[in-house]
């Protein structure tokens, strides 16, 4: 009865609930001294992360790999990076998270591999191999100039010439990472392998990075074509068919409107990121608006019921701004990348709490925004205790500095020399390793960390947050954001001050008259709701998330 | 398709339904397997209103779903395992197993009254425990048991077989089998009357209950092969995370205290103080190592068979989750859980018996238990000295806090008891 998958009761809609931890394994804990996390390492904190109430581990890629792009350069499919452990640990982790009820997701980029993957190198030196049709070739490097340069700070061209095999190869994202060509039924079919191999160890599904681009197509932006979907919705059936409770969660730096095509009918993924409503969260914190979170919801379409939404507010890449407005770039370039080093690509390549200037009122009120809209939130490995960045280091190494433990030597992180270390620690006076770490917000009942324990504790406790539906309620006072969530027989009201001053609102709360506003941390009762508007004062930056009770009680 | 609303009334009026503060939205049963003619075993999901739920075990026959009063049906399912059946539900399965050589049985009774499970003994050689909160993974109690009887520990009463549903929903313990101890009297029992009576002998028997124990937790880290079964070091976090655990409980214990229960009143008010307490026990100090532990240990899992004790009951604490009962933990837990229990007994003795127990009984059966218990336990399983003292403490207020809660769920009756506990903890000087 110990193999993996028989810790869990059947529920194939667990990811609706589920609060998501994102995990840079390098990152997290160095189980071998050795100066970077490993997989022993990370089961070491698996008690740690029970504890928070983590539901799902997300693994950014682990497989052999130059690292020319954290990881995500794949060079080997089916094997652990030996800085991160082997197979047999990989194994032994997933078995020892499902035991404590948390699930584990990895990071899995179908699109691309690294250069130095084995199927690129025979395609270079071998055109008329059996991968030689692996990669997209090409004669002409103009073929295809609709598809825009996502990393426009690196690369000219999404073409870039192999002397070797003396063609053009196709890549989305950088030169080392040329693209497969989904085409070929050979490469559908050893991705599929791919997938079957570490689902049949244990793993309960993957992000699928990169996603919208595995196609390309004469006269298109070569994003989210029809055939990428076809392919999913394969992806799919043979998951289903074959799996329990597994899920599929697309990375798909697109329009609400357009990434909902990533769910299909209910048959393709079963989660995609929400990517636009994050930016919006950041500025509607700075124009002391709320707006812009409205709209874009209101914008967002209806999903299938099996679907979900990944929210985050901050992830292991830049804060990506494609999917804002150039005048909305502007703006939150000007407000939250001072400093040009901020500054990556399309995006801010910043931490949540550096972002938020380290203010508690504010990394709280955007925990709780997150928490409240429909959507299973991911958190990302640090911001929960705050943790800050680098601006420093190169490319996005500024945000996946080591996890801060305790105060001692390395931030805990390591017992290998400083020198050693894969990136150095934070060690700067205010988000340093000896002002925030894990240790010492444990042990402070008022720490972020302790209140984010509980947050999430409330929020399982109430399945309409994860299964709910959503309504905006639109008061009159701009500054205020406020919905209903509503479950079977849990009513949830959501109001949130983003102001810095202090604000009162009224709120249309007619249709439940009558109802007694629980207030759902501190368990007070508030006054019945009655016919007029119900009034509601909120300290700057705060909020009241109440259960609207039915019986007259005391 | 069954009644809903009958099969609620039944699930909810049971004493060993564990959700009786929430509101049940509905109950459907799950899936249900045909154990014989006329018996069925059903997995009942309990939806809350929130839209959250619990699992159940029920056993159905023509007549209702308290089909284990009827001793030919608990016969069967000792039948079952004899034979090592497997039979097939609408999706899963129940397997049945048994260990050793079981007879067949003869008279099968059902003993009333268990807080989270029922129990069927046969013929006073076997009892079957039928576990009726259903969650997925392996029961702590089989694991433990099974661990326990091949090691050849001596103070348990042996797995003797169990079943399980397998598949479909989830993968999970149903029942136990054990051997059962006859004309023994359990330690809760005999605390009070050597209360009650003035007993001396029992404090004596008291200290090779915590030999036992130290025995048990030398057991049960004591495979470093197994990786459920060896003791491990705990991680720097550790006593952070144990301290940030209790306070969360005391902080919500405190926040859902009813007005109108009289009997807290000498705690009403005082959880920032109860919080503070802990704060200076957790400042500094080691925890040890951690092991699977008994999980729920006091005086009323343990057995005297008239020459030595058996400890009983290895499931954990009914309202805690199964990961959450499988964690591995400081064996002081479980200390913890005992010494309380002899201050349980201290105060039960009065307000049960109309007998106080006289002023230094508490502390006279901590020394005896401790005493036994240094003896006997592998010392690298716990920290040495005042850290050892504060661990202890810890984890005791722990307890109280837990019982606090259990009682204000479970028996309004009883709140006074942790009551008193946690006020005369507010009193003790912290050890140093």
């Amino acid at each position: 009865m110990s193999e993996a998958g028989s810790w869990f009761e059947r529920q194939p809609l667990w990811f609706k609930t589920a609060v998501f931890y994102e995990v840079h394994l390098r990152a997290f804990f160095d189980g071998n001294d050795d100066g970077s996390g490993d997989f022993r390492g990370l089961t070491d904190k698996l008690d740690y992360l029970q504890w928070l109430g983590v539901d799902c581990v997300w693994l950014l890629p682990f497989y052999p790999s130059p690292l020319r792009d954290g990881g995500y350069d794949i060079a080997d499919f089916y094997d652990i990076n030996p800085d991160y452990g082997t197979v047999d640990d990989f194994r032994h982790f997933v078995d020892q998270a499902h035991q404590r009820g948390i699930r584990v997701i990895a990071d899995l980029v179908m699109n691309h591999t690294s250069a130095d993957h084995p199927w690129f190198q025979a395609s270079r030196h071998d055109p008329a191999g059996e991968y030689g049709d692996f990669y997209v070739w090409g004669d002409d490097d103009t073929r295809w100039d609709e598809a825009r340069v996502i990393f426009v700070d690196t690369e000219p061209s999404n073409w870039t010439w192999d002397p070797e095999r003396g063609q053009y190869y196709w890549h989305r994202f950088f030169s080392h990472q040329p693209d497969l060509n989904y085409d070929n039924p050979h490469v559908q079919r050893n991705m599929l392998d791919v997938l079957r191999f570490w689902l049949d160890l244990g793993l309960d599904g993957f992000r699928l990075d990169a996603v919208p681009y595995l196609y390309e197509r004469d006269g298109t932006n070569g994003e989210n074509l029809p055939e990428t979907h076809e392919f999913l919705k394969r992806v799919r059936t043979e998951v289903d068919a074959n799996y329990q409770d597994r899920v599929l969660l697309a990375e798909a730096n697109q329009w609400p409107g357009d990434v909902v095509a990533y769910f299909g009918d209910g048959d393709e993924c079963h989660m995609a990121f929400h990517f636009p409503v994050m930016p919006r969260m950041f500025m509607a914190m700075r124009r002391e608006d709320a707006l812009p979170m409205i709209e874009i919801l209101e914008q967002t379409p209806a999903i299938p019921e099996n679907a979900q939404w990944g929210l985050f507010l901050r992830n292991h890449d830049e804060l990506t701004l494609e999917m804002v407005t150039d005048e909305e770039r502007d703006y939150m370039y000007a407000e939250y990348a001072k400093d040009p080093r901020m500054k990556l690509n399309l995006g801010i390549r910043r931490r949540l709490a550096p972002l938020l200037d380290n203010g508690r009122d504010e990394i709280q009120l955007m925990h709780a925004i997150l928490f409240s809209l429909p959507g299973s939130p991911v958190l990302y490995y640090g911001d929960e205790v705050g943790m800050g960045d680098n601006i420093f280091l190169g490319d996005r190494d500024g945000v996946r500095t080591p996890m801060q433990w305790t105060g001692d030597r390395n931030g805990g992180f390591s017992r290998a020399d400083f020198q050693q270390l894969y990136l150095p620690p934070l060690m700067d006076p205010v988000y340093g390793f000896q002002a925030v770490n894990v240790e010492a917000q444990l042990r402070q009942p008022n720490s972020l960390l302790r209140w984010l324990h509980r947050l999430i504790a409330l929020r399982k406790d109430h399945p309409v947050f994860g299964l709910g539906t959503y309504e905006a309620l639109r008061p009159e006072n701009p500054r205020i954001f406020a919905h209903v969530r509503t479950y079977e027989d849990d009513t949830v009201l959501c109001v949130h001050n983003v102001a810095r001053s202090a604000q009162a609102v009224e709120l249309d709360l007619s249709r439940w008259e009558g109802f007694i506003p629980e207030e759902m941390f501190g368990r007070t009762r508030f006054p019945r709701i009655g016919e007029l508007p119900y009034l509601l004062t909120l300290a700057p930056r705060g909020f009241f998330w109440f259960q609207l009770r039915k019986e007259t009680g005391e | 398709m069954t009644d809903d609303s009958s099969l609620i009334e039944f699930i909810t009026s049971q004493r060993w339904y564990g959700s009786k503060t929430r509101e049940v939205g509905s109950a459907t049963v799950v899936d249900r397997a045909q154990l014989r003619d006329d018996l069925e075993v059903q997995l009942v999901e309990v939806r809350f209103e929130t839209g959250t739920h619990e699992t159940y075990q029920v056993l159905a026959d023509g007549r209702g779903f308290d089909a284990l009063r009827d001793d030919a049906n608990a016969r069967a399912l000792l039948d079952l395992m004899r034979a090592g059946e497997t039979l097939p539900g609408s999706e899963g399965a129940v397997e049945f197993a048994s260990l050793g050589s079981v007879s067949e049985p003869q008279v099968a009774r059902l003993i009333d009254g268990e807080q989270s499970n029922s129990s069927v003994v046969f013929d006073d050689a076997l009892i079957l425990k039928v576990f009726r909160r259903v969650e997925a993974g392996i029961n702590p109690e089989l694991e433990l048991l099974r661990f326990l009887t091949e090691a050849g520990f001596p103070n348990i009463a042996e797995l003797a077989g169990w079943y399980a549903y397998v598949g479909g929903q989830m993968e999970a313990t149903l029942g136990i089998m054990q051997r059962f101890v006859p004309d023994a009297e359990d330690g809760w029992e005999r605390a009070l009357a050597a209360i009650a009576g003035g007993d001396e002998a029992f404090l004596d028997t008291l200290r090779r209950l915590g030999e036992v124990t130290g025995r048990m937790h030398s057991a049960l880290g004591s495979d470093p092969a197994d990786p459920s079964f060896c003791a491990e070091q705990t991680s720097t976090e550790s006593l952070g995370l144990l301290t940030a655990t209790v306070d969360e409980e005391i902080e919500r214990v405190f926040l859902s205290l009813p007005d109108n229960v009289p009997d807290l009143d000498p705690i009403r008010g005082r959880g920032e103080e109860v919080r503070e307490r802990l704060r200076l026990l957790t400042n500094v100090g080691g925890t040890g190592r951690v092991i699977r532990v008994h999980g729920d240990f006091h005086l009323g899992q343990t057995l005297w068979d008239g020459n030595d004790w058996v400890i009983l009951d290895f499931e954990g604490e009914p309202a805690r989750s199964l990961p959450e009962r499988r964690r591995k933990r400081s064996p002081l837990r479980d200390v913890a859980g005992m010494l309380g229990s002899f201050g349980y007994a201290a105060s039960a003795a009065e307000v049960l018996r109309d007998t106080p127990a006289p002023d230094d009984w508490e502390e006279r059966a901590r020394d005896e238990f401790l005493e036994g218990y240094r003896a006997t336990v592998d010392r690298s399983l716990v920290p040495s000295g005042a850290a050892m003292d504060k661990l202890l403490k810890v984890f005791e207020l722990e307890k109280a806090v837990y019982e606090l809660r259990y009682e204000l769920n479970n028996r309004p009756d009883w709140v006074r008891i942790p009551v008193l506990g946690l006020a005369r903890m507010l009193e003790e000087e912290v050890p140093v």
